[in-house]
């Protein structure tokens, strides 16, 4: 017995010592000089001093060895309800909420728990659109028909009162056409900064125009109540009720009855206000001024658009917009910014300063908030979130959403809805909710960045963009060039169209009568062991044929000789090939495509994104997803033989099912269709995809589709990191499964785990004698660390001079990384309290920041 | 829909109403017939009227307009495709108009209402329930036919489970306490009544937040785990799991109110004379119970009893949507804010056919489960 215990004690030390072994090492603190900002007597100063930092020993990371997504697996389950889905979150019931929450007591919930995470996003506006038609059809009077009154609206509203109040903080005020959460906010900062000083909160000043207005268009004021010809002024509010664009509506509704006027509240959804709004003729009197509201998944890169698309008849094709009268300067400038009319990035910012005052005074629409949405994540989770889209529309979702603390593991993610539509990567279902698992699947060559909306490359190697000397294209990432050239000559090989009832491409010499020229030359060059490095979830091997299919489909369900004919798609096909001019695949080690086309954007990045062929993100090789030529028979057959249709036209022409291929009648009729295949080795479009696919590969495709559906039940494939295990429509559940072979490795995206949008402080004197140099700094930091200046997009500055008014503007200095600096001569800034607006923008994340600081300026 | 016109004869002797021979026959089979004219004529006008109302006399075809431009117009208005950008602002226009002509073509708006009107009443009558507008079944079909019968599984589950739980408890409960009226029970029953009140849901909420949020012992809703398991069984367990909390609600938010009507019901009945003379006879309790109270009672606890199943096929929508169940209730609630016509027509035409159907044969159930009863002309004694 004593034995024992002297055994076991001696075991107890041993065990304790090698567990003290393993305890990271004491390090003594270190010492070391720090320049830090501190208050004394509430003047900020900066000093230099000597602190003791308690040295942090890191452990080494351990190199991911693990390909593809960080999770095992991903279930998708529905959950209506954002109240519920925060509840399920706190309990652990679900890990992710994809979805942005707007309202502003759930919101409160996710920012008090400590349980809870939450990611940012800008993608929804909202604004007033005004009925431009002065006088309607039954002879009463509209005012906001006078671009004065609407005007006048400006001051009438306190768009803070809204952001703050009614939103309950989750929006921003805003005043300008364009997004804040865009490329454009920056480069035109002063103008945007002038129109909300101008047009700031001032209802007495919204009283004197519109009375001034009113007597101008002949109304009298009887009993506070304004008449025209003896009856009282109605306006007409056609207010959504779904958000809280009711209470909007009837906030303005409120301020226009005490100016006098009559409103009538008309409560509507959207369905029942595009009775009115869209397709009545405004002149008809159903709505003076409407609450609008829009979404974007996407960070936009270029606004210049958004003259012409929201303030002149050059904008939608219906009658509201047909009637609109804007003055002929603000037409000629947003018709040439629309038709990118300018040569350089300056003459384009340039414009859009001329448009900015003559479009808010002219108000026919009046922005007033960019809605801010919050989706929520248990904290043990991260992902990298889009800063437009959410995580519902985050392309790089499968790659970064993992446990913090560990690899593997099972998520549970709730969506709103989902499979709302049936899944087919021709004309499938297009819906938020579904896009986020089928981004898991479908896998791309090029992925959006989450935070700048530029293209970054997966498949691909490198790209080069040709441009005709002139166009306003820039680039910010190495991986593409970006070389203008006098001329672009389409090269007479290139496909530049296809003939359905020969099943063969088109040659760009065949097409053209004489050769033609295009303004851009795409040149993608894929990674050099693509296609070898991919699979089809299946297990069959990718392969040219595979892009050269989905370019066959993009021509040939346009065609009328084609067996697959829907003449749903013959206007796009047509809209397209007015700007398509060709393409080729130049090389197959490694695999080379040149692409030839009219239209551009405006980053050289984005420009890989546009050739469905390339293998993009945004669909995939089909409008709708990715697919394998082999997975795409089975329905092709199907659709030949009039059994279904891959789009919503021909299905209803048909009477027949929509293809899906998750589940469904359209399904199981697949498969049959997969066993004809099978049994006669079909090549598809053999004329031209023959020269690609052999029949034993053909055989060997369809054989690991049919087991790949004995084991799934269902035909979607992809090349992404997940793939689809099981879908349960009823159930409303999607299990999403890791994919073993996808190529990279899972940490090749982990940088984009969190924005990296620079915190900005600034500092300076309080004090400033009139004619001094005043220096400020601006320091840039992201958790803790200096942000590299190199990483900075630009780092503005304007001054406002004690009257309010812009008083210089102009461009920080760097410093050194995470510091610039501003130098002003103050000798033109009259006495009294100025300050010092900072815009700073960073290229890895393309959200503005603005930074004020006060000062004095003293005679 | 149609009254019963079953005339009840209590003077009429079994013998009387048995009747003989062919005479019977031909008798039930004119009844009969003139029945299924009458119940055919108001599905029909029932059905015409659903297509009406569905189409709200035609303004839902000036709403999809509407909506259909309105799509069109986002699509190629906002869309960050430079191919789209690139056009002018008269080519964005025919597109989009060339789109909007195609897509009003398929949804058949290029035809009037009125002529649509009949054929949906066509289409319906004859059971040809087609293609939904908008709707897609579960598994990605438009075909109103497996929108409808994906989600009846679900709906059968819950409301079978929920109702006929509740219909035999308060049936059976409703007879205890009108035999202990005045008991310490009948009392309680009595004063929970007004709890009655408030709808499943609301209960169905205070479940989910005690039994699921705080507790954590049962989910907060669906029809079973997620993922579901792939053995049976265990999807089964699963799926009785899940039904906990929404048949608790349905049971909670009607058992006083069902009880105390059944109690009522069976109170007024054992106070008839034929009853008091029975039991001055010295026949025992069980006894009259059984031939002189429940016997005469059948009939309404019948009717009771096939309304309640029929009912089943419109489900709930306020409950189905708290738990998420993907019942027919939320698909019917689907249709409605979607404008779908087929689905909603689709629904009713069934729920009418059903409810005809239900009221036809209660008739025979009348005849043949309380004598008193009689079918046709000799009955109708007026």
């Amino acid at each position: 017995m004593y034995k024992k215990l002297i055994t076991i004690f001696g075991l107890l030390i041993v065990a304790s010592l090698a567990l003290a072994a393993c305890q990271p090492e004491e390090v003594a603190p270190e010492k070391v000089i720090e320049t830090v900002i501190v208050e004394k007597e509430g003047e900020t100063i900066i000093e230099t001093v000597e602190v003791e930092k308690e040295v942090v020993v890191e452990p080494t990371p351990e190199p991911v060895t693990r390909q593809g997504a960080w999770l095992d697996t991903v279930v998708f389950v529905e959950e209506s309800s954002p109240d519920t889905a925060v509840t399920r979150l706190e309990t652990g019931d679900i890990d992710v909420y994809a979805f942005s929450i707007s309202d502003a007591p759930v919101a409160d919930r996710i920012y008090e728990s400590d349980q809870i995470d939450y990611y940012t996003s800008y993608g929804s506006y909202n604004e007033f659109t005004f009925n431009p038609v002065l006088e309607f059809e039954d002879g009463s009077l509209n005012p906001f028909g006078d671009p004065q009154f609407r005007e006048a609206m400006h001051w009438l509203v306190d768009r803070e009162y809204i952001a703050q109040e009614i939103a309950g903080g989750m929006a921003r005020a805003r005043w300008v056409p364009i997004n804040f959460a865009s490329a454009d906010t920056a480069r035109v900062a002063d103008v945007i900064a002038q129109m909300e000083i101008k047009y700031a909160y001032d209802k007495e000043k919204a009283q004197e125009q519109v009375t001034e207005r009113m007597e101008a268009l002949g109304a009298e004021m009887a009993d506070g109540v304004w008449t025209y010809n003896g009856e009282p002024v109605e306006i007409i509010g056609l207010i959504r009720t779904e958000d809280e664009r009711k209470e909007i509506g009837d906030y303005l509704a409120n301020q226009l009855e005490d100016l006098g006027f009559t409103v009538i509240r008309d409560y509507k959804t959207s369905a029942e206000s595009q009775t009115c709004w869209v397709s009545q003729q405004p002149s008809s009197g159903c709505f003076s001024y409407y609450t609008g509201g829009w979404v974007t998944t996407q960070i936009s890169r270029d606004e210049a658009d958004a003259f012409a698309t929201w303030y002149t008849p050059l904008g939608w094709g219906i009658p509201l917009w047909q009637a609109y009268d804007p003055s002929e300067e603000l037409y000629e400038i947003a018709d040439a910014l629309v038709n990118s009319q300018f040569d350089t990035m300056e003459e384009r910012n340039n414009m859009i300063r001329e448009a900015m005052p003559l479009a808010m005074a002219d108000n026919v629409r009046m922005f007033y908030f960019d809605g801010v949405g919050i989706a929520p994540i248990r904290s043990e989770l991260s992902v990298a979130a889009d800063l437009s889209g959410s995580v519902y529309g985050a392309a790089l979702w499968p790659h970064t959403l993992r446990f913090k603390d560990r690899v593997g593991g099972e998520a549970t993610v709730a969506m709103p809805s989902m499979l709302t539509e049936p899944w087919n990567p021709v004309d499938g279902s297009n819906w938020v909710y579904d896009m986020m698992p089928m981004r898991g699947a479908k896998g791309a060559a090029v992925y959006p960045d989450p935070f700048t909306g530029l293209y970054i490359p997966c498949r691909l190697e490198s790209a080069t963009v040709y441009a005709q000397e002139g166009l306003p294209i820039g680039k910010t990432m190495d991986w593409v060039s970006l070389e203008f050239v006098d001329e672009i000559t389409v090269p007479a090989d290139a496909w530049a169209d296809w003939d359905a009832e020969n099943q063969v491409f088109i040659t760009a010499e065949e097409r053209f009568e004489e050769l033609p020229t295009a303004k851009t030359k795409v040149v993608m060059v894929y990674e050099e062991d693509f296609p070898e490095n991919t699979t089809w979830h299946d297990g069959s091997p990718f392969s040219v044929a595979d892009m050269v299919m989905g370019m066959i489909m993009s021509f040939d369900t346009a065609k009328e000789a084609s067996s697959v004919f829907s003449e749903a798609y013959v206007p796009g096909l047509e809209s397209f090939l007015s700007t398509f001019k060709g393409w080729r695949i130049t090389s197959t080690d490694p695999v080379t495509v040149e692409y030839y086309t009219d239209a551009y954007s405006l980053d050289a990045e984005n420009n890989i994104n546009n050739f469905r062929a390339a293998f993009p993100n945004e669909g995939g090789l089909y409008a709708q997803g990715s697919a394998a030529w082999h997975n795409i028979v089975p329905a092709w057959l199907g659709e030949a033989n009039g059994e279904m249709a891959f789009g919503p036209d021909k299905a209803d022409k048909l009477e027949v099912d929509r293809t899906n291929y998750l589940a469904g009648p359209t399904l199981e009729a697949m498969k049959g269709y997969l066993e004809t295949a099978l049994a006669d080795a079909v090549i598809p479009y053999e004329p031209t995809l023959g020269d690609y696919i052999t029949e034993e590969e053909a055989v060997a495709r369809y054989e690991n589709l049919q087991a790949f559906v004995g084991r799934t039940g269902h035909m979607y494939l992809g090349t992404g990191a997940f793939y689809i295990q099981k879908a349960f429509p009823v159930e409303g559940t999607l299990i999403l499964q890791r994919y073993p072979d996808y190529p990279d490795m899972a940490d090749r995206y982990s940088r984009f785990a969190e924005a990296p949008i620079p915190e900005v402080l600034l500092d300076g004197p309080g004090e400033v004698a009139a004619g001094d140099e005043a220096v400020f700094d601006v320091f840039l930091d992201f958790k803790g660390e200096p942000y590299p200046n190199e990483d900075m997009d630009m780092v503005t500055y304007l001054v406002f001079d004690a009257t309010g008014a812009l008083a210089m503007k102009g461009d920080a200095e760097p410093v050194e990384d995470g510091q610039f600096q501003v130098t002003l001569d103050t000798s033109d800034l009259p006495a009294g309290s100025s300050k010092l607006a900072v815009i700073s923008v960073s290229k890895r994340a393309l959200i503005p920041v603005f930074e004020v600081f006060e000062f004095v300026v003293t005679e | 829909m149609s009254d019963v016109s079953v005339t009840l004869d209590e003077e009429t002797t079994l013998e009387e109403a048995r009747g003989t021979g062919t005479s019977t026959v031909a008798r039930v089979a004119k009844y009969a017939a003139f029945r299924l004219v009458i119940l055919f004529f108001a599905v029909v006008v029932a059905i015409y009227l659903t297509v009406l109302i569905a189409n709200m006399g035609g303004y839902v075809d000036e709403i999809r307009r509407g909506e259909i431009r309105n799509a069109i117009s986002l699509q190629i208005y906002m869309s960050e495709d430079p191919e789209l950008k690139k056009l002018s602002s008269a080519e964005k226009k025919e597109l989009v108009d060339r789109r909007v002509t195609i897509e009003e073509k398929r949804r058949g708006l290029d035809q009037p209402f009125i002529i649509r009107s009949f054929a949906f009443l066509k289409n319906a009558l004859t059971l040809n329930l087609g293609f939904a507008e908008d709707m897609m079944s579960d598994s990605g079909s438009k075909q109103v036919r497996l929108i409808l019968l994906e989600r009846l599984p679900p709906t059968l589950i819950l409301w079978g489970a929920g109702n006929i739980l509740l219909f035999f408890f308060a049936l059976f409960t409703g007879l205890y306490l009108s035999r202990n009226y005045g008991s310490f029970l009948d009392k309680l029953i009595v004063a929970l009544v007004p709890t009655s009140s408030a709808p499943a849901w609301f209960y169905g909420l205070f479940l989910i937040i005690i039994f699921a949020g705080i507790l954590q012992v049962l989910p907060f809703g669906g029809l079973v785990d997620a993922p579901p398991p792939s053995n049976k069984l265990l999807y089964a367990l699963s799926v009785l799991k899940h039904l906990i909390l929404p048949t608790s609600a349905i049971f909670i938010s009607s058992i006083a109110i069902s009880t105390f009507n059944r109690r009522v019901f069976f109170l007024i009945y054992s106070q008839e004379d034929y009853v008091e003379m029975a039991k001055a006879k010295g026949v025992s309790d069980r006894t009259i119970e059984r031939r002189y109270i429940l016997r005469p009672t059948l009939p309404p606890i019948i009717t009771g009893f096939l309304l309640l199943v029929i009912a089943i096929w419109m489900g709930a929508t306020i409950l189905e949507t708290v738990f998420n169940w993907p019942g027919l209730g939320q698909a019917l609630f689907k249709a409605i804010g979607l404008f779908d016509t087929p689905v909603i027509v689709g629904s009713n035409v069934i729920y009418a056919y059903l409810l005809a159907a239900t009221v036809f044969f209660l008739d025979f159930i009348y005849a043949l489960v309380d004598p008193r009863v009689r079918i046709g002309e000799q009955g109708r004694k007026v």
